[in-house]
């Protein structure tokens, strides 16, 4: 019989329950941020990818302070296990990322793990890095041709202005 | 020689020398033998004082809406509601371990009313629900009452000393020595200037043997206004239950810093009117 309720709902919890204990689950996403900022694009579990995604760009956003910031060097310090990523956080990422305001990295997935598992897998990159681009999904534009023709009916469709 | 310079300031007027010719920047033109009016020198205006009360202007912490997913459309509707409440009844700043005295309507007591006096220990709830817990020691009994800062039952709030402590929660007053937690009822109202830092009471708090009802010698509570007897490998193994790597996890920031531009903008403009 299931003796606790309330062990079991978990309504409005946002962190993913990831490895062997929350410090466990922290030091994955340390590996995982110390990864990206390294090679700037890295394949990993959606769900890892996911939860990672928030806390590099938390970290971006803590390195634009500059590095005379007490805060802002004691977080890069925790979060990047190779210490010699800490000179590329403060010099190559953040003035790369200055002018914009978030949104630093992108998450996209990608076919299931190949092994028994069969992971959901996601690639997450950030933008403007060096290596070659990944195929997006592109939205559709304005200048297919079934959209041009769609425009074209609905401004013929529209009540014309007052004869003169 | 008055005659000739017609910017001339009459004799009597105040000058060491008199008959002297000479115009003086700060006097206007005479026409005729009326005397100028006097003006008073520009008072010189303290920008020290009206810069301190901007940057320090106490924001109540039940304005902050929590981090979560419900529509900012009622909290904005519930500030609305507060405000008006405030136009109508003050609502002084106070803080944890303040002493505050409440009267409350009862209408079952003689005067219908009905006063408490005691020392602020946590201030509880976001919005209208905002509530606040006063604990005193009446004839050796503790008592705790817990009041709703926007309820219509309430008819005054006065502060009688406005302080801050080392914590933002004082319920381990509960397993403190009753010395700490007693206020007189009649206590006066201890005077303060306007424009003066609030001061912080760091007092360490002697308690009562143990058990207790929170183990607080624990790393979470991050207690500082106690001042532990408990030996020393006691103290160690409490730090068995620390969780050094929570300070470091970013997402549970809550940054309220443009929040609280806005509510305070808000706030002016509403109280303003």
């Amino acid at each position: 019989m299931r003796l606790s309720v309330a062990a079991a709902i978990s309504h409005g919890r946002v962190y993913r329950r990831l490895g062997l204990s929350p410090r466990s689950r922290l030091d994955l996403l340390r590996n995982l941020v110390t990864a990206l900022v390294r090679y700037e694009r890295i394949e990993t579990p959606w769900a890892r990818a996911d939860e990672m995604r928030g806390y590099a760009e938390r970290l971006i956003d803590h390195a634009k302070r500059g590095d005379k910031d007490e805060r802002a060097m004691r977080m890069a310090d925790f979060w990047l296990t190779e210490k010699d990523l800490i000179h590329k956080l403060f010099k190559v990422l953040a003035p790369r990322f200055q002018p914009h305001a978030g949104s630093y990295t992108r998450l996209l997935q990608i076919p299931s793990r190949d092994g028994l598992d069969r992971a959901k897998m996601a690639v997450i990159e950030l933008k403007g890095n060096p290596l070659p681009p990944l195929a997006r999904p592109r939205r559709l534009s304005d200048k297919t041709l079934l959209n041009q023709l769609l425009r074209g009916y609905r401004q013929d469709a529209r009540p014309r202005g007052t004869p003169v | 020689m008055a005659a000739a310079c017609g910017r001339l300031v009459p004799r009597g007027a105040g000058i060491a020398l008199p008959g002297r010719c000479f115009s003086l920047s700060g006097y206007r033109v005479s026409s005729g033998g009326k005397p100028p009016k006097f003006q008073p020198p520009p008072k010189p205006v303290i920008m020290d004082r009206k810069t301190r009360k901007e940057e320090s202007r106490f924001l109540s912490p039940e304005f902050i809406p929590p981090r979560g997913r419900t529509d900012p459309l009622k909290y904005y509707i519930e500030r609305k509601d507060m405000i008006q409440r405030r136009k109508v009844f003050n609502i002084p700043e106070f803080y944890v371990g303040s002493v505050l005295a409440v009267t409350t309507a009862n209408p079952y007591a003689s005067d219908k009313s009905n006063r408490f006096v005691g020392i602020c220990i946590q201030r509880g709830g976001k919005g209208l629900g905002a509530t606040f817990v006063l604990r005193n020691v009446i004839e050796d009994q503790g008592v705790e009452m817990c009041y709703e800062l926007y309820s219509p039952r309430v008819q005054a709030i006065e502060v009688l000393k406005l302080e801050k402590r080392l914590d933002e929660n004082l319920m381990y007053l509960r397993d403190a020595l009753p010395e700490y937690s007693t206020f007189d009822v009649n206590m006066k109202p201890v005077p303060r200037q306007d424009h003066e830092e609030i001061p912080v009471n760091k007092v360490q708090v002697r308690m009562k043997p143990k058990p207790w009802s929170k183990r607080w010698e624990r790393p979470k509570y991050n207690i500082k206004g106690i001042k532990f007897e408990l030996p020393e490998h006691k103290m160690q193994a409490a730090q068995k239950w620390s969780q050094p790597w929570l300070e470091f996890d970013m997402l549970r920031e809550y940054d309220t810093s443009k929040i609280e531009e806005k509510i305070r903008k808000e706030l002016s403009e509403e109280l303003g009117k």
